[in-house]
This record gives structure tokens, C-alpha cells and sequence, in this order.
């Protein structure tokens, strides 16, 4: 398919408003790798343009560089109409760009309201006085945080929430949201989108990228899609439909489908979770079944989950003591984190180390990792997930978070667990991808192995459990069997529907 | 560039040496300021001199290297190294024939070392605080055992140990040698490695890729204190008897030729074929101001300087081909 370039019809509401962003002919280069190919974009103010592409296409690249995170190339950005080079985050900050970031960039050991201000906190305001401002800036968003406590005591969506109230200090020209709502829950996702409606109200520009296009037809005014870091498109989200996004993005048609087998048989595993804390759960699991895990964050679904490889808690598998991680990769349970960026990949090494980390006994000889055997194994994984760039030797930390994200998924999968336990395994992923990752799930669960899958996204699970079980305050409420519909899924999770 | 960071990292120890060419540089320039400087530096006499005092800074290095890439740091290396000097001294006068010495020297310089990983990996404390406080314990208990004067007379063995050279190179350079191809070996080429490069990088990540995250602390402490053992076997040899206070202050010397080698502190990016250079970068600066007579208090803010203006070198170097 080749690319077009469309420009949007100067008719539609926004386009009254001027252009506050412009970035033109964009380049950036990676050493020799350059990624972005001269890329533009415009944006308004009071609108909400929704940035788009698959896994790589190079958004938060773009953005970084708007955000003064890194220096273009080449190109030019103009704000107001006035040229503009930012040399630092805190320096675009200064001209009121600010973004939140695709990974989450709190200080983990920092109190809330230490991270609100943390680069504009005056040096003389006492902990009362910051205690106090944060409480109000807070309040005015209707958020409900807990403060004096290290963040990294609060919950992924609770972090993610403090991130977003972070963007909103202070009074921003352009605010960038780089998939703001892959750790959220739908109702922090509803908060969220009550923030973007008012700041866009007030005439901010919002850059929003998403891999989840229902979310870009609820609040997008216009979009713009990249591909490998060439502009596609530009339009108006009125006058397009998902399925023309989707080509765009992936350049071919993308069928979503069901994906749920029936399975039968006795079950193979017996399994008693003992969060800490909370209701002990039984769960049964049968060969090539997957058991999907729902409920909002709070709900004791990550908890129940965590104790199930030692974390937090303890469990028993057919009988057998699971007290901690090494115990649970022993036994053949294979864990796919939800937090990549700090439990999932090592970001410091390369694609083969990551994916062969798992495995090493298997590819070693005499505790010697074998070449031979190594490159065969992560050949395959990078093959099979299709990993971009298909480079074993490619450093973990600059692939696109998408792409991290696969690779994580091979290293478990390269250890051919005997049970998986996935927690938000497309957290992140493109529309492409994330089809692909279900189908080698689905593959997976055909052949045999059992599968957990915990998931905000509803969606996703609907689309592959046979099973689905629904938390609710901190217990089991109702377990479903598939076909369900989202409706009744969300109906149960959020306590509207019982039985 | 981004991907050469990690192909450097990770490629055959030849590619990886000549890789670090920014250090080469530093080096080299050391190299002609000190033979213009003195007539006496560019010999071969001079030379091998060089590669015998840098072999047991390099010793301590090799196990820093894996310590600090692990995520850690190793403040003890010093004090092991002079109460496994004392008891290798004890041995070796106790009639234990000198092969004997040797590994017992090595294992007690092990298990000395596993105390620390032990208290890193399970008592949860941080690796600075512990091996501060063994840096203490043990420099104590070998003042203790010495009653603060040297022992002397070895057997002709252990003197022999530091003192030959086969082959005309100085058997501390053969030792040093091939502790480097061990250490690079151990962490490029086998699990364990690959461990302490995850571990340094991210532990929760190591965690879950279901690594022996604990077994794996107390193992790179124990490696770094057999590296002390074998520097205290050389140095003894070397100065015919264990001296109480041998060994004191090198952990900082230790430190610099890791950080000077391009070894993160942060730990999980680096390698032991940056140390060699750096203790190299070293060894020949303590070498030309002692030829130059520089006097003593001078030669520690030289060599301050030079560390920070190496590490500032590199970085312009390798920001400019970024
Ligand atoms: N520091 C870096 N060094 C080398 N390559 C990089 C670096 N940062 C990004 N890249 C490469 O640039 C390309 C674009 O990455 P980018 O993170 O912008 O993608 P993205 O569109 O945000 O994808 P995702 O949806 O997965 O987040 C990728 O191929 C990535 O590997
Ligand atoms: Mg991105």
C-alpha cells in the first residue's frame, strides 16, 4: 500500500482555532539508524490530535523531541510561530510543553507531592506548605492520592494518575500524553478523558497517543498516523473510520476476531493462592485452558495473581509450595510482568540476552552458555514474535516499548513453561502486534498449555478465556463462562450485575 | 551510536579492546609525555616494573569489575588481602607444603568474601555499609593476628611464587593474564555472567527472569575475595613477608581502573577488558611520577585529575560519535 499524505478539510470545528505546534521535516538520526524521515505535524490549540502508528513508527521519538528529552537531526519546531530549540524537559516545560512519558518517570522513593513539583518546587517551601498545594491541586482534579508516603508504595494506576495530575501543573500550551491509559482502569480511564476535556476546553493543545482506537474516536479531534517515521496520514477523526486508521497504520487489513477453544479433560493443576491479607483462592485449570482474570485495580486480581509466584503471598500448586519466584520458573510457571520496564526486560541488554536469559541452563554446557544453540533459540522467538529490528544484537532499551514488550514474552516462552501467567501482555502493543501475540497465545493454549491472563482490558480477555473470573473487593465475585459479552464482563466488574 | 554501545559490550575481547579507543588514546599520550619527561621510562626493565606493580591492582580490579557490574561495590578488598596474606604466611610456616598454601589461601579469601555477599543478599544490607564494615573487621583482625609487625620468612616456594619470571615475563603479569581471560571468560561466556550483567541492570528484572538472584550476590563476592586471596599470595611473595597494613587504601585504586574502564557504577554495563586499561592508565601514572620524583603529596591530586580528565575524554569521544 502506498502512503498518502491527506490534509484534513478546513471545515471541520477545531480548525477555527490556529495552529499553536508546528514540527517540520523532521529528522532523527540513532548513529547510523535513522528513524525519523522527516515527519510533520500540526496542532492546535483546544484540540486533540491523536498521534498513531504501529510499535516503532517512531511517536514517542517525535514527541521526545518536542518534550526536549532529545535533539531532531534536523527539522524544525515552531511554537506560536516562534522557532524553538529545547535543550531540556525543564526548558520545554518552561514554554509550557509537557509530557507524560510512555514510561512512567516518577521518583519511586519521593513522596506524591514531592513528585507534583519536583523541577519547579520553590527551594524554601516547607513540607506543610507543599503538603497543602499539592492536596489543592489534587482536589481541583478530584483525585484522591495518598501523600507523605514513597510512590512506590501506590499502585501502577495510582502512579500513573500522579503522573498525569504532574503534567497538569501549572498552566501548559501543549501537553503530550504518550499511552497514558495502558496501566489505567476504566474508570481512571473516564477521569482521564474528563482532564483532557476540560484542559482542551481552556484551549491547550493535546498530543495523544494510543494504541486503543475506541479511546481516539471518544476524544480525538483530528489524527495523524506514522509509519516506519514517514507521515501517512492527517485527518479528521469525523471523517474516517477505524478500519481506515487500522490500514494506515499497518499498511494491509487486520482481522479482529475471537479466539476462545473449548477445552476438556480433567484439570492438570490444582491451585490454592494465599495472597496476604486477603481471601485465599482456588483455581482449577485444565490442559490448553485459559483462565481470564478481571477487575478493576484494587479488586485483589493483581494480588491474588502476584501470590501465585511467591510475591506477596504464597501458593500451592498440585500440592507443591510456590514461595517465591525462582521457586514458581522452577517448577515450569513462566511470569510475564506487567511493569516491563523494571521487572520485564534488562533493559541494559541486548535482544538475544533478554530472550536466552530464561533458558540458560538449557542453551549451557557445563554452566558455558553454547553460542550455537543460543542464536538458534532467540532466532526463532524474534522470528516467531516478530521483533523489530530483527536484530539479536540490538540494545533491549532502545526498541520501542512495543517491541520490548515481545521480547520479555519470548524469554518466557523460550523457557517452554508448563503454565503461563500473563499480566497484561499487550500492555503497550499496536493493533498488529497485539493480534499476533494473541494468536501465538491461542496457538499456545492449542497445544496444550495452560494459560492464565490478568487484564485490564476487557476486551482481550473476552477475546481468548474460556474462563473468565471476576475480583471485587478483594475476593472472587462471579466466574463466567465463555461466550459472554462485554456488557455482562463489565457489568461484574464493576458491580453493577452480581449473578 | 546506541547499537555499537551494546555490540562493544558484548564482542570478542579483541574487537572490545581496540573498541575502547578513546582510552587508548589517554594511554598512549601518558605513555610519550612520560618517556620526553624521563630517559628512564621507555625500557624494557622499566616496563615489565610497570606490569608487576599494575598485576596486583589489576588483581582487585578483575573482582571489583564483576562486583560493580553486579550492581555493588567491594570496600574490603584491601583488608582480605592482608589477613589472607597473614594466614597464608601462618601456613606456609606451619609446614603446609606451598601448593597447599595456595588453596587454602584462596578459600579462605572465598569465604571471607562470600561474609559479605551473605549479608548483601540475605541480611539486606547495603553492599557499601557491609564491606565498609569488613574493611574494618578485617584489617583488625589482622593487626590482631600480627600484633602489628610483619611476619617474615617464607618458604623458598612461596618466595619463589612472585619472583620468577618464565618464559622472561614476571610471573605476577602471567597471573594477572590469566586472571583477566578467567574473568572475562566467567562473564561473557557462562550463565553466571549473564546473571550479574541482568542483576546489575535490573534486579526485580532478574527476579523474574527466575535467576538465583541471592546466590548469585554472595557468588561475586566471593569471587571478589578469591581475587583479593590471589593479589595477597603475589604481594607477600613479593615483599617476603605479610605486612599488617598491606593492602591498605587499595580498594580506591581497585575502584578508579573499573570506573576509568568504562564501568558503570550503576552496575550492568561495562567490562573487564575496560579495567585492564585502566589499571594500565594507572600503573603507569604511579610509575612516571615516582621516575620524575614527583612528590608524594602532588602525585595523589595528579592522579585524581588524570581520572576524572580520562572519563571526561571518553565521554566527549563517545557523545561525538553518538
Ligand atoms: N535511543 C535509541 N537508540 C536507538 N534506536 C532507538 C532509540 N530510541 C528509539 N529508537 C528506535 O526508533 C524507532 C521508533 O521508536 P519509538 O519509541 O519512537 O516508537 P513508538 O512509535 O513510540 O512505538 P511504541 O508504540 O512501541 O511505543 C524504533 O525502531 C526504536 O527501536
Ligand atoms: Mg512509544
Amino acid at each position: 500500500m502506498t502512503a498518502l499524505y491527506e490534509v484534513s478539510p478546513p471545515t471541520q470545528p477545531t480548525s477555527s482555532h490556529p495552529p499553536v505546534l508546528h514540527m517540520t521535516d523532521i529528522v532523527k538520526r540513532f548513529g547510523p539508524v535513522e528513524v525519523l524521515h522527516g515527519v510533520h505535524l500540526e496542532v492546535r490549540a483546544g484540540e486533540v490530535h491523536a498521534l498513531l502508528g504501529e510499535n516503532g513508527a517512531g511517536k514517542s521519538t517525535l514527541m521526545k523531541i518536542l518534550a526536549g528529552v532529545q535533539p531532531a537531526t534536523s527539522g524544525e519546531l515552531r511554537l506560536g510561530g516562534e522557532a524553538v530549540r529545547f535543550r531540556s524537559v525543564a526548558d520545554a516545560a518552561r514554554h509550557g510543553v509537557r509530557m507524560l512519558f510512555q514510561e512512567l518517570s516518577l521518583a519511586p522513593d519521593l513522596s506524591a507531592e514531592e513528585n507534583l513539583y519536583l523541577g519547579d518546587m520553590s527551594p524554601l517551601i516547607s513540607d506543610r506548605e507543599l503538603r497543602d498545594q499539592a492536596a489543592a491541586h489534587l482536589h481541583s482534579l478530584g483525585l484522591d492520592l495518598p501523600l507523605g508516603v514513597p510512590v512506590r508504595t501506590l499502585s501502577v494506576g495510582e502512579r500513573q494518575m500522579l503522573a498525569i495530575a504532574r503534567a497538569l501543573v501549572g498552566e501548559p500550551r501543549v501537553l503530550v500524553f504518550d499511552e497514558p491509559t495502558a496501566p489505567l482502569t476504566a474508570p481512571e480511564i473516564e477521569k482521564l478523558f474528563e482532564f483532557i476535556a476540560q484542559i482542551r476546553g481552556r484551549g491547550v493543545a493535546v498530543v495523544y497517543i494510543s494504541h486503543h482506537l475506541g479511546e481516539v474516536f471518544r476524544i480525538a479531534d483530528r489524527v495523524t498516523v506514522l509509519r516506519d517515521g514517514r507521515n501517512i496520514a492527517t485527518s479528521d477523526v469525523a471523517s474516517t473510520t477505524q478500519q481506515q486508521i487500522i490500514e494506515w497504520m499497518v499498511g494491509r487489513h487486520v482481522e479482529v476476531q475471537s479466539r476462545v477453544q473449548p477445552v476438556s479433560g480433567d484439570p492438570v493443576w490444582q491451585i490454592e493462592a494465599r495472597p496476604t491479607g486477603a481471601s485465599p483462592l482456588h483455581l482449577e485449570l485444565r490442559a490448553g485452558e485459559v483462565i481470564g482474570l478481571v477487575g478493576i485495580v484494587g479488586s485483589g486480581r493483581g494480588a491474588a495473581l502476584r501470590s501465585l509466584v511467591g510475591i506477596g503471598g504464597e501458593s500451592l500448586w498440585n500440592g507443591q509450595p510456590v514461595l517465591s519466584l525462582e521457586d514458581a520458573l522452577r517448577r515450569g510457571i513462566g511470569i510475564l510482568p506487567e511493569d516491563r520496564k523494571a521487572e520485564g526486560a534488562v533493559l541494559d541488554g541486548t535482544i538475544r540476552e533478554n530472550i536466552a536469559l530464561s533458558s540458560l541452563p538449557a542453551v549451557s554446557r557445563a554452566g558455558v552458555v553454547q553460542s550455537g544453540p543460543e542464536r538458534q533459540l532467540v532466532q526463532q522467538w524474534i522470528e516467531q514474535l516478530h521483533i523489530r529490528p530483527a536484530q539479536p544484537e540490538y540494545l533491549t532499551g532502545a526498541l520501542s516499548g512495543g517491541n520490548q514488550q515481545k521480547v520479555v514474552l519470548g524469554r518466557v516462552l523460550a523457557a517452554q513453561p508448563k503454565v503461563l501467567i500473563l499480566e497484561e501482555p499487550t500492555r503497550g502493543v499496536d493493533i498488529g502486534a497485539r493480534e499476533e501475540i494473541y494468536e501465538v497465545i491461542a496457538g499456545l493454549a492449542a497445544a496444550g498449555l495452560p494459560i492464565i491472563l490478568s487484564s485490564g482490558d476487557a476486551q482481550e480477555v473476552l477475546g481468548l478465556a474460556t474462563r473468565i473470573l471476576v475480583f471485587r473487593g478483594g475476593e472472587v465475585v462471579s466466574e463466567l463462562h465463555a461466550p459472554v459479552t462485554l456488557e455482562e464482563v463489565i457489568a461484574h466488574v464493576t458491580g453493577a450485575r452480581t449473578h | 551510536m546506541s547499537q555499537a554501545h551494546a555490540r562493544t559490550d558484548r564482542s570478542p575481547a579483541w574487537r572490545q579492546l581496540l573498541s575502547r579507543y578513546g582510552l587508548w588514546l589517554v594511554f598512549a599520550a601518558l605513555l610519550a609525555i612520560a618517556s620526553l619527561l624521563s630517559d628512564r621510562f621507555l625500557t624494557v626493565p622499566n616496563f615489565l616494573n610497570i606490569a608487576r606493580q599494575t598485576s596486583v591492582n589489576a588483581l582487585l580490579a578483575f573482582g571489583m569489575t564483576a562486583v560493580i557490574l553486579k550492581g555493588g561495590i567491594d570496600l574490603s578488598v584491601g583488608s582480605i588481602l592482608a589477613v589472607v596474606g597473614v594466614i597464608a604466611v601462618f601456613l606456609d610456616q606451619a609446614g603446609v607444603p606451598f601448593v597447599g598454601t595456595v588453596l587454602l589461601s584462596l578459600a579462605a579469601g572465598g569465604l571471607i568474601g562470600s561474609l559479605n555477599g551473605v549479608m548483601v543478599a540475605y541480611g539486606k544490607i547495603a553492599p557499601f555499609i557491609v564491606t565498609l564494615a569488613a574493611l574494618t573487621i578485617w584489617r583488625g583482625v589482622t593487626l590482631v593476628l600480627t600484633d602489628g609487625s610483619p611476619l617474615s620468612k617464607l618458604s623458598p616456594a612461596f618466595q619463589a611464587f612472585g619472583n620468577v619470571s618464565p618464559l622472561g615475563v614476571p610471573s605476577p603479569v602471567w597471573l594477572a593474564l590469566s586472571a583477566l581471560l578467567a574473568t572475562w571468560f566467567l562473564l561473557r561466556r557462562t550463565g553466571w555472567g549473564r546473571g550479574i550483567y541482568a542483576l546489575g541492570s535490573s534486579e526485580d528484572a532478574a527476579r523474574f527472569a527466575g535467576l538465583p538472584v541471592d546466590r548469585l550476590k554472595v557468588s561475586v563476592y566471593a569471587f571478589s575475595g578469591l581475587m583479593s586471596a590471589l593479589a595477597a599470595l603475589l604481594l607477600t611473595s613479593r615483599l617476603n613477608s605479610a605486612q599488617p597494613t598491606a593492602g591498605s587504601g587499595f580498594e580506591l585504586d581497585a575502584i578508579a581502573a573499573v570506573v576509568v574502564g568504562g564501568t558503570s557504577l550503576a552496575g550492568g554495563r561495562g567490562g573487564v577488558i575496560g579495567t585492564l586499561l585502566g589499571a594500565l592508565i594507572i600503573g603507569v601514572l604511579n610509575n612516571a611520577m615516582n621516575l620524575l620524583d614527583v612528590n608524594a603529596f602532588y602525585q595523589q591530586i595528579v592522579k585524581g585529575l588524570v581520572i576524572v580528565g580520562a572519563l571526561l575524554f571518553e565521554r566527549f569521544l563517545s557523545s561525538r560519535s553518538a
